[in-house]
């Protein structure tokens, strides 16, 4: 009986914060708030997950996929990839759709900002599997869904429609008279 | 001790949480649609350089590449979009992509899970367009989006 009651005790209280850094081999964005985390998930569709609107495939692509921790069910929101190219993490994560996985990536925390949970991924794997994916795949998929905007340079400056919200609006979104001052005043 | 067992257990039940969807809580939120990546990280500097019309190409870029938008409320409060109005693409959509640093009055649904804010925003009662007119103060963020015409 004594174990009994120590056993359900312990599932009476709240779960502590957990390290999981352990065997992360995530690399460093030397960011202020990040640390090395490596863990088991089951990737969700975050709309599905809080609200029950849930479409097929997690939406297929259209949505922000997140990480339910296997650890303690915690919900994990990744907002970036890996690349160092203004690209998110749910085209890397699609193909795991309703999947137990593992990922490593690096845990981003501000509690001045309000960021809690928010991650980068650097690699992902089905639990139990041996190779790793790395979460790099984002340009190469934009590259094959815009083949009219094939050229030199990053795709954030080939991008058809960022490059029709700039020819509009301007860099600033303020309007193109606003960005002729700046280029009269700085180049 | 059959009841000791009972509330125990009870207090175990309601210390896990329970993750089932659920009717979120209407409400209100004025501010502006911002790039998270940027803004949680630090990546690009603090908080005041990187959201405004200083970091609109960058919130462009971020918005297209599929980082999450939030809407950063008077209140201070961060708020992760799902879905604004009939548009769930939440990744690298186009409605978003429209509003991108835009100050918004939104009226929709509110989610809080494992110390993140979400909303589903039902209506777009205002668009004020870009209203923080920071680049002023801090030129482009990062320098590199607007482009040097000298080289």
């Amino acid at each position: 009986m004594k174990k009994l009651i120590v056993l359900l005790a312990f599932v009476a209280s709240p779960l502590t914060a957990q390290d999981f850094s352990e065997g992360s081999e995530a690399k460093t964005w030397n960011l202020a708030g990040e640390t090395p985390a490596r863990f088991e998930a089951k990737v969700v569709d975050i709309l599905c997950e809080l609200t029950g609107d849930c479409p097929d495939n997690c939406g297929d692509g259209r949505r922000q996929l997140g990480l339910v921790r296997a650890a303690d069910n915690v919900l994990v929101y990744p907002n970036k990839n890996s690349q160092p190219a203004f690209t998110g993490a749910a085209v890397e994560m699609l193909p795991f759709c309703g999947k137990d996985v593992e990922v490593d990536g690096l845990m981003i925390e501000d509690a001045e900002l309000g960021a809690q949970n928010i991650y980068l991924l650097q690699k992902i794997r089905e639990t139990g599997a041996e190779e790793w994916t790395k979460a790099n795949r984002w340009t190469k998929e934009w590259a094959k869904n815009h083949p009219e905007a094939k050229g030199k340079g990053p795709w954030f400056r080939r991008d058809p429609r960022v490059k029709e919200s700039i020819a509009k609006d301007g860099y600033f979104g303020l309007g193109l008279d606003v960005d002729k001052v700046y280029y009269e005043d700085n180049f | 001790m059959r009841r000791l067992l009972l509330s125990i257990a009870a207090a175990g039940s309601l210390s896990m949480p329970a993750y089932a969807a659920e009717q979120g809580e209407r409400i209100q939120v004025t501010g502006e649609l911002i790039d998270t990546w940027c803004y949680f990280s630090g990546v690009m500097g603090g908080p005041d350089a990187v959201v405004g019309s200083a970091h609109h190409t960058c919130a462009l870029w971020c918005s297209a590449g599929g980082i999450p938008v939030g809407l950063l409320g008077e209140d201070g409060k961060v708020y992760m979009v799902l879905k604004i109005q009939d548009d769930d693409a939440s990744a690298s959509g186009d409605t978003l992509l429209s509003l991108a640093s835009h100050q918004i009055e939104a009226d929709g649904l509110f989610y809080e899970r494992d110390g993140l804010n979400y909303i589903v925003v039902e209506n777009v009662v205002a668009d004020n367009d870009i209203t923080y007119r920071n680049h002023e103060d801090y030129g482009a963020v990062p320098g590199f989006a607007v482009p040097d015409p000298n080289k």
